[in-house]
């Protein structure tokens, strides 16, 4: 499903984002990415989306090739990945509601369709009641909600999730982990960069970390430090 | 593209310029402006033109000359061919004797002709062509007509005005090029600003999965609908404008008892004003808004 083989991205500043990153991650997998700030966790999901193309090496998603793609291609791989970010990114002119049906407007999905999918994604991360609601009059675990229903609306087979609770209550961080668990269930691939320790210890998943660029550990159902 | 995408689009592009109303208006100034100055000199060019092409016209008087003892049968035979002659707007047959007169008169002093009978002159006619710019061509065809003699026209100064003629045309050409380069800089300057106070969103349409052309064509839309109340906004005020001018110059010619410079009627030239505006206004507008969108896009 996702496959990197000696990936390395260097920036045009020098900086190293990935060094001779090698891994696969299959189907209906639920993975942590772990590491200190500026390691490469966001590099890496980066690459994944074709934010960033790899300096060396390949990177595989969904059977499209990263590293050697056309620009007209890319909207058709994003369209299989759903993402959240640290900031959630929910159009603040918009509701809660359009906020996910626009996904699906950019898809050009049936009207019929976007009126069956929306609140079921609403319902999925508990947030029917708000529809009409604007996202500023959401707190933040509830705009991140939001932006969740967005990213897994289109149904996409993989969940990249970067800091997705960065800016939440430790409370709020939990609900929205355990939210990922059970998308995860669902069937859809999960991948969450994260600093929340406590949390990646208690979920014991596949933790891939990362220190200047390199992957120094990568364990199943591991923790955030990985002693040994 | 799906029908009910582009419905989605143009809805987008109508409730955007509407949402970003400060932005609407700082561009539609823009365009405004822009397509006042486009369209003041286009109007100077155009009056500019139409007075020299008059003076031409009056200027452009052809004498044709018969041979002094012509048979009076093969000048009427002249005078039909040239009176059936689609290039001849207008004929005029100048016998001995009018011409005669007409010396008498110019002379002043009657006794410098004293003796002189009107058989020394020669027949001619004076007539004017539709389209001064075929004289040369003419005179030439006409110098092989038996029984003419010779041929006048003000031939140095045609050549001269026609010359002015093509210079006007090719450097206003040139000049609104330059305006039209220069308003579509500073249109797609202003739209930036539009553009970059929506990058946000632009990014997490490319985010899910947007197409780039999905992204552009509400923005393109925006900048048609800008560019089109422009244009009719601008072609108001032009109006105005040239019908204030063409009151002062016609009161002008009555206090002088004559005008130097005859106004084109609004009515025969307003249709095409309006079309270029349009036309201008729409193009600066989609265009502006393709390239400002474009930086964006890079996500």
């Amino acid at each position: 499903m996702i496959e990197f083989k000696s990936v390395t991205k260097r920036y045009s500043n020098g900086a190293i984002g990935l060094q001779d990153a090698s891994f696969t991650i299959e189907k209906g997998e639920f993975v942590f990415v772990v590491g200190p700030s500026g390691s490469g966790k966001s590099t890496l999901l980066k690459l994944i989306l074709h934010e960033e193309v790899p300096t060396e090496g390949e990177v595989y998603v969904n059977g499209f090739s990263i590293h050697n793609m056309r620009r007209s291609e890319i909207p058709y791989l994003r369209r299989g990945l759903g993402v959240v970010f640290q900031d959630f990114r929910l159009l603040p002119n918009k509701t809660v509601y359009d906020n996910v049906a626009f996904a699906m407007q950019i898809v050009e999905a049936q009207p019929k369709e976007i009126r069956r999918q929306v609140p079921v994604a609403l319902a999925l991360v508990g947030l029917s009641k708000k529809a009409k609601v604007y996202p500023d009059q959401l707190s933040g675990g509830e705009q991140q909600r939001v932006s969740l229903a967005r990213a897994l609306v289109n149904n996409p087979s993989i969940l990249l999730a970067d800091e997705p609770t960065g800016n939440l209550d430790p409370g709020i961080s939990r609900e929205i982990m355990y939210l990922l668990d059970e998308i995860n269930q669902r069937g859809t691939t999960v991948i969450v960069a994260t600093h929340e320790k406590s949390l990646v210890d208690e979920m014991e998943k596949r933790v891939i970390s990362l220190d200047y660029g390199r992957i120094i550990h990568d364990v199943q159902k591991g923790n955030y430090t990985n002693e040994v | 593209m799906k029908f009910r995408t582009i419905k989605y689009m143009i809805r987008e592009g109508f409730s955007n310029t509407y949402k970003n109303l400060l932005m609407t208006l700082a561009s539609l100034t823009m365009v405004v402006s822009s397509l006042l100055i486009f369209g003041l000199f286009l109007l100077v060019t155009l009056i500019l033109t139409f007075n020299l092409k008059q003076m031409e016209k009056q200027i452009a008087e052809v004498v044709i000359w018969l041979d002094k003892d012509i048979a009076p049968l093969q000048a009427d035979d002249i005078e039909l061919r040239l009176k059936n002659d689609e290039r001849v707007l207008k004929c005029d047959r100048i016998t001995k004797e009018q011409a005669f007169a007409e010396l008498n008169e110019a002379l002043e002093d009657p006794s410098l002709l004293k003796g002189y009978t009107p058989e020394f002159l020669s027949e001619s006619f004076r007539l004017r062509l539709k389209d001064a710019g075929q004289i040369d061509e003419f005179a030439q065809e006409m110098r092989t007509f038996t029984g003419v003699e010779d041929i006048d026209f003000p031939k140095d100064f045609l050549d001269k005005l026609s010359l002015i003629l093509k210079w006007i045309n090719a450097g206003s050409m040139f000049i609104l090029a330059l305006l039209l380069i220069i308003s579509v800089s500073i249109i797609s300057n202003t739209i930036k600003l539009t553009v970059y106070a929506r990058r946000r969103e632009i990014g997490i349409m490319k985010y899910i999965g947007a197409t780039d052309w999905f992204i552009r064509w509400p923005f393109i839309i925006e900048g048609i609908i800008i560019g089109l109340v422009g244009s009719v906004i601008s072609f108001v005020i032009t109006g105005y404008l040239y019908n204030a001018l063409e009151t002062y110059i016609n009161s002008e010619a009555v206090v002088s008892g004559m005008s130097l410079i005859r106004m084109l009627p609004l009515k025969d030239i307003g249709g095409q004003v309006l079309f270029v505006y349009i036309i201008i206004g729409v193009v600066m507008g989609a265009v502006g808004s393709i390239i400002s969108v474009r930086k964006h896009l890079n996500v």
